[in-house]
């Protein structure tokens, strides 16, 4: 008899911290692993305080696995636990689109690699928006590599809602748009590229694009005047 | 048998494929007489020990603060691995009937005696878990947990029953 998949209480480390909550790298019966924990906010009662983070943690598992119905790739779900307000799921081995997009842009030698990642990020997000999935918070840090496919996974559901509204998909783009400019603009129009392959990705692709016109022009928030 | 750590307790996994006595076993089980306790899985539901881990991971979560939902730990480990909330069709399913001949069987903290009990208890040929990939029944994974052909284009079947493992509650 032998014995495999060592415990999971072993070493946890902390790898992130942000305003809503902590991530950690840990082991789940055998396989590396990130633990997302909501923390409480102690400024709230503590009643609607459980009730909000239990409510966003579940929503934020929902989209995760809704994601991977629709064909686009995220990390595994291992385990959701509403006593500790854990998710826990797989641990991506690759590098953010991030520092990938930042390594680029002192080089001239990476045409195809970043064409290849932007018709992935296109698809990905055309399957998620015709799936009536959006995604909320489209950075390219909420995006990686695989290192050994080269696959795009999306990340961090934490904003994710469903909608089949054409404002919501196109607000969406337009916080990747923004974030690609102010991050990215030394890749060239990687934008334009990603449009492209979102075109061919969704079927609700002239809606959108319209919509993205005016937000364009507004900014993410509607004005509410009049 | 295979032994695997899940954060302390252990899980003896063993696979039997002929065999012939499920009836009994079956009877005995909802007899409540079944000695040692085991949990019994439908095998051709199962492609890749991982889900099953991820499953008993979950009821020894529920175990350690007195919620679960069925009976014993050995029958929440097969309706928390079916997915679903129906406790009746889980069971049905994902556990065996008078004709399964293809069987999982698993046991939290197993002695040495509770080892041979179940080794005595099971009319059939133990194989290696390695040989679950290459006899699980595919097409009626994919209809149990409806995993549609998009996912299975970036998810493997063992994954995609994981996280419907996982977020069975959140649902």
């Amino acid at each position: 008899m032998e014995t495999e998949a060592d415990s999971g209480n072993g070493s946890i480390v902390l790898i992130k911290q942000g305003a809503e909550a902590r991530v950690f790298e840990s082991s789940f019966v055998g396989r590396r692993s990130v633990i997302k924990e909501r923390f409480s906010k102690k400024y709230r009662h503590p009643t609607l305080d459980s009730k909000l983070t239990i409510k966003r943690l579940n929503a934020e598992a929902r989209c995760m696995t809704k994601a991977r119905r629709l064909g686009v790739q995220t990390p595994v779900l291992y385990a959701v636990d509403p006593v500790l307000h854990t998710l826990t799921f797989e641990y991506v081995e690759g590098s953010s689109v991030k520092d990938v997009f930042l390594e680029f842009g002192s080089r001239s030698d990476v045409e195809e690699q970043l064409s290849n990642i932007a018709s992935q990020i296109g698809e990905a997000i055309g399957k998620l928006h015709d799936g009536g999935l959006v995604h909320g918070d489209l950075t390219t840090s909420n995006m990686l590599l695989r290192n050994d496919t080269n696959q795009l996974v999306l990340i961090d559901f934490g904003l994710s809602f469903t909608s089949t509204l054409p404002e919501d998909k196109a607000v969406d783009l337009y916080v990747l748009e923004r974030a690609l400019l102010s991050m990215h603009s030394s890749c060239g129009n990687v934008m334009d590229r990603i449009l492209a392959a979102y075109r061919k990705s969704s079927k609700q692709w002239s809606s959108t694009w319209n919509k993205l016109g005016q937000v364009r022009q507004r900014g993410r928030k509607r004005t509410m005047v009049g | 048998m295979k032994l695997f750590n899940i954060n302390g307790t252990s899980l003896s996994v063993a696979l039997y494929t002929d065999v012939t006595n499920s009836k009994e076993l079956l009877e005995s089980m909802q007899a409540g007489t079944l000695e040692p306790e085991v949990a019994f899985l439908n095998a051709s539901l199962v492609p890749d020990i991982f889900p099953v881990l991820a499953a008993a991971h979950k009821t020894l979560v529920a175990k350690s603060r007195d919620s679960l939902t069925t009976r014993t730990i050995h029958s929440e480990l097969v309706y928390n691995y079916s997915g679903s909330k129906h406790i009746t069709e889980s069971l049905k399913r994902c556990g065996i009937s008078d004709s399964t001949t293809y069987i999982l069987a698993a046991r939290f903290d197993a002695t040495p005696d509770a080892i041979e009990g179940i080794g005595k208890l099971i009319n059939g040929k133990e194989i290696d878990l390695e040989e679950l990939e290459g006899r699980a029944n595919r097409p009626q994974i994919q209809k149990h947990y409806k995993i549609s052909a998009p996912e299975l284009g970036v998810s493997s079947l063992a994954d995609a029953i994981t996280c419907r493992i996982a977020a069975r509650d959140v649902l």
